[in-house]
């Protein structure tokens, strides 16, 4: 009995220790990005560079920032989840809390975003070589990393052996490095090049065949990699560095002074704010109650509940808060029903295609979403000529349902309404994994029923259901997948993908008619041709009836305290998103303007209240 | 005086029950009764009624508010009597020009409001209640079952028998019972009688503790050893001699075991992890409503229904409590 005292005692002592251990390493202030970690250089070889390059830039596109930003101020921001680690790749890598890494990471060039044209960023220049296969680019001399350091020719090619590194345990980039990369070179420290596995247009080799510079001095890549580099502060290139961590608490990320671009003609009057300040805040309602209170400063609402019933108020009449919905053009995420051609009934293209015109997607819209969200007709939105548009989605149609039920053999109906046919009824099971899903599938369920089928909703927490869909066990799989530079069939769709767990052809489609459109899509090098492809694919698919696509948001929209400002024209055409994260760093906080609100909204005193309705991008 | 507060709830409660017990009457979209072209119809239980019959132009399920105003409007030979709430607890009703949360509204015969996704808040409840205490009942009885005969035969055979279930019930009984359940709920989606098993596997120790310390105090009294002496075997002598000597101490439980059911699937609802969606529950309306406190009569209606149930379902058990009590009818005062 002693004996057992003694050792609960001891493990009691221990917990404590632990905790005690752990409280430390909660330090407020990070400045490990200024450590070197590694002081030898890589020796990469040097190689001669081609002759006859013709390099091109572009400084010709329109400035998208405004000219009245102002410096300064603390954004204070939220995210769901604090991240469970700081670095960029790796386990655990990636959620929300990446977007605001990245928001700081740059690669060799950018997307214009009102042009869609390639704009420079850490590449001055660019150039194609004869090949077809490789682009070259000439690096901005100024890039300097957060420490100080320039950014040279070794951090491109250092990348290139990170990311195929095992040490980073992160089998997606290996792959996509193995498959996608074949060689990266350099001629001199600030030129080099990217040398891709398979044609492409150029426009298109200027996307897949450029990537960020990784710092070599920051990283010291062994077995204990993953876990030395949980909570360092990578070096970075951009406009912010996170300055304090508190674990679980939050994360800050600081503008820098001298940041090498800030006067840089794409880069001037963006990037505003000295301090963005990212709270963890677990429930969307808490943070509301927040931002109501004016301890955030902005507060993202696509819903229509929000926008509708819980956005309103003094605050708001007051003109205390403003509201802005800004209609965008960009590319669409892909969000719609991916049906599993490997379940019994949906082998049949009918039944198929009678439970697509079974869906009353347009009602959810209409009713439930206020006719907010836009239903999206074809799989890839957004993409400018590479997007079908002749394409209409199947509506909610009883008669063209039963017409096409009845092509299947599902003529009886059992003695509740759903169709039966050898005994077995017309039945499906949508797996999903949000709760606030189950209101719009209860109504799509209600009106399947009169066509004639019945829906079962089976709600998932988000590991089982992405091993269900891994699996290729499910149904149908409600899918939203973000949106691409280019549509990408051939993950989707492709038969390479088919019937195989863990490889994104959710719907097990192997059509060899479809698959030689991907494969033509895929190799192709002509753009014009291509876009013409991905049409015709997008059309193919929509005749499989394999997807339904779902409603689409066709803006960003906010309630913000009003002393944030945003340029006249509140944002350029691409923009997801006005405030960070994923935003171009277009806002600024005007000090006085604060001052001033907070003191009014004391006193009592009103402003005109504030609803920005932008349509100058509304896709018709 | 909490006698009769008990009483009266435990009428109330009866008649409550009996009345869920057929919600279909009070709360649904089909018609209690509809006369059309000298027939009587009688949808209420049973096989759907395509519209095709009533001479409308569809196969699925006829909708009778729309019948009955088609009656109405165009004079046609019949009549539809509705229920009283005319709206089933999975239908979405949608009124022109509002949308959902839409507030309680007389005309509509939406008497407590509909929730977000257009459904009538009253059916809701209803069959919430119905779903809730048939869950609690089953339990209960399951619970009681397995905890009564493993108490009764830990009383009366003592010894190694005892020691062991007494060890295994207090190693059991700190298994955290609500991660089990969010565990279980992770791969598989609950239904009913999952849901069931799995409270019972983890609710059936506390009944044991009072059953076996019973049995053992009865174990000793003569007319025990009476039995014995007559042959009577060990399953006789526990369930007819003994077990209703301590029935007592069941009875009394009996109540609060039914307000612990409720609150858990509650609870387990509003969690997330309790029945699938859209299966009308108490829980599952709470969460809605304090989701959407802007919608006040969601949360309001559900609070109240589940504080006046549970209350009443406590007078109840303090009434059984009391009467039972022996300090207070006794002769030796």
């Amino acid at each position: 009995m002693k004996k057992a005292y003694a050792l609960c005692a001891m493990a009691i002592m221990a917990l404590l220790f632990l905790m005690a251990c752990s409280e430390e390493q909660d330090a407020d202030v990070v400045d490990n990005h200024k450590t070197v970690f590694v002081e030898q250089p890589p020796a990469y070889p040097v190689e001669p560079l081609p002759e006859g390059l013709i390099w091109e830039t572009n400084n010709d596109d329109p400035v998208f920032s405004s000219p009245d930003a102002k410096k300064g101020g603390t954004l204070r921001s939220f995210v769901y989840s604090f991240p469970l680690t700081l670095r960029s790749s790796g386990p655990d890598a990636g959620g929300i809390f990446a977007n605001y890494v990245n928001d700081s990471a740059m690669g060799l060039v950018a997307i214009h975003p009102e042009t869609a044209n390639f704009i420079p960023s850490l590449a001055t220049h660019w150039a194609y070589g004869k090949d077809g296969l490789t682009v070259y680019y000439k690096l901005d001399p100024n890039a300097k990393w957060s420490d100080g350091l320039p950014v040279t020719a070794d951090d491109y090619l250092f990348t290139n052996e990170f990311s195929r590194s095992k040490f980073i345990v992160d089998p997606v980039t290996n792959n996509y490095y193995e498959e996608n990369i074949a060689s990266v070179k350099k001629y001199d420290d600030y030129t080099i090049s990217i040398t891709g596995t398979s044609k492409k247009p150029r426009s298109d080799m200027l996307y897949y065949y450029s990537f960020g510079p990784t710092p070599w001095h920051f990283h010291k890549l062994d077995e204990n990699w993953v876990r030395d580099y949980n909570w360092r502060v990578e070096p970075n290139v951009g406009p912010y560095q996170i300055t304090k961590v508190k674990k679980g608490k939050y994360v800050e990320f600081t503008r820098k002074q001298d940041w090498w671009a800030k006067d840089y003609k794409y880069y001037k009057n963006r990037y505003n704010v000295d301090v963005i300040h990212v709270q963890v805040i677990r429930e969307l309602q808490i943070a509301f109650q927040h931002f109501l209170k004016g301890e955030l400063d902005e507060y993202w609402m696509p819903w229509p509940d929000y926008w509708h019933e819980k956005a309103t108020g003094s605050d708001y009449d007051a003109g205390y808060i403003h509201k802005i919905q800004f209609y965008n053009d960009t590319p669409q995420r892909i969000q719609g029903y991916f049906l599993n051609t490997d379940y019994e009934l949906f082998r049949d293209i009918n039944v198929r295609c009678g439970f697509e015109h079974s869906l009353n997607i347009q009602k959810i819209i209409d009713e439930l979403l206020r006719g907010d969200y836009e239903r999206q007709h074809t799989i890839f939105k957004g993409y400018g000529d590479y997007t079908n548009n002749q394409i209409r989605a199947r509506e909610y149609d009883l008669g063209k349902a039963d017409e096409f039920f009845k092509k299947a053999g599902w003529i009886e109906r059992g003695p509740d309404g759903i169709r039966v046919k050898d005994g077995k009824r017309l039945s499906v099971t949508i797996d999903y994994g949000q709760d606030n899903l189950t209101e719009r599938f209860v109504l799509l369920r209600e009106e399947a029923k009169k066509a004639g089928v019945e829906i079962n909703l089976s709600l998932k927490d988000s590991e089982a259901l992405h091993k269900l869909y891994r699996d290729k066990k499910h149904q149908v799989a409600y899918m939203a997948l973000g949106p691409t530079f280019r549509p990408e069939f051939w993950s989707l769709f492709h038969s390479d993908n088919a019937h195989i767990p863990n490889t994104n052809n959710y719907s097990n489609v192997a059509d060899p008619a479809l698959d030689d459109l991907i494969d033509r899509y895929r190799f192709g090098t002509e753009e014009e041709e291509r876009k013409r492809l991905a049409r015709e694919t997008a059309a193919k698919i929509h005749d499989l009836c394999i997807y339904t696509p779902d409603y689409y948001v066709p803006y960003t929209r906010y309630s913000y305290w009003r002393w944030l400002k945003l340029p006249d024209f509140h944002g350029p055409k691409m923009a997801e998103y006005l405030f960070p994260y994923g935003d171009f760093g277009l806002f600024w906080i005007d000090e006085e303007e604060k001052e001033r609100t907070l003191a009014a909204r004391k006193a009592g005193e009103k402003f005109e209240p504030v609803t920005i309705i932008d349509t100058r991008y509304r896709v018709k | 005086m909490s006698i009769r507060r008990g009483y009266w709830s435990a009428i109330v409660l009866v008649v409550l029950l009996f009345l869920s017990m057929f919600a279909e009457l009070l709360a649904n979209s089909r018609a209690l009764i509809v006369s059309y072209q000298h027939k009587l119809y009688f949808p209420s239980y049973g096989s759907i009624i395509p519209g095709r019959v009533f001479g409308l132009d569809y196969d699925y399920e006829t909708n009778y508010r729309q019948l009955k105003e088609l009656i109405q409007e165009q004079a046609l030979d019949g009549w539809v009597l509705m229920p009283p709430i005319p709206y089933n607890p999975y239908e979405n009703h949608f009124v022109k020009g509002k949308y959902p949360p839409t507030a309680p509204d007389w005309l509509q015969r939406h008497y407590l409001g509909t929730d977000v996704a257009g459904r009538d808040v009253a059916a809701r409840l209803l069959y919430g209640f119905r779903t809730a205490m048939a869950f609690s009942l089953i339990l209960l009885i399951s619970n009681y079952v397995v905890g009564i005969a493993l108490g009764c035969l830990m009383g009366y055979s003592g010894g190694i028998f005892d020691l062991l279930f007494q060890r295994l019930i207090e190693i059991w009984s700190n298994v955290p019972f609500l991660y089990v359940i969010m565990i279980i709920a992770s791969f598989v989606v609950p239904d009913f009688w999952t849901l069931i098993l799995i409270m019972v596997m983890f609710g059936w120790m506390s009944m044991t503790w009072y059953m076996r310390t019973s049995t053992y105090k009865e174990k000793a009294r003569a007319y025990v050893s009476a039995a014995r002496a007559l042959g009577a075997s060990t399953t006789r002598i526990l369930f007819y001699h003994i077990l209703p000597n301590s029935v007592y101490i069941v009875v009394t439980f009996i109540p609060f075991s039914v307000v612990s059911g409720i609150t858990a699937l509650t609870a387990l609802d509003f969690l997330g992890f309790g029945l699938p969606p859209p299966t009308p529950s108490w829980g599952e309306i709470l969460r809605e409503g304090t989701d959407n406190l802007h919608a006040p009569w969601i949360a309001s209606s559900v609070v109240a229904a589940l504080v006046m149930v549970l209350t009443m379902v406590t007078f109840v058990g303090e009434a059984i409590r009391e009467a039972f009590d022996p300090k207070k009818y006794t002769f030796y005062r």
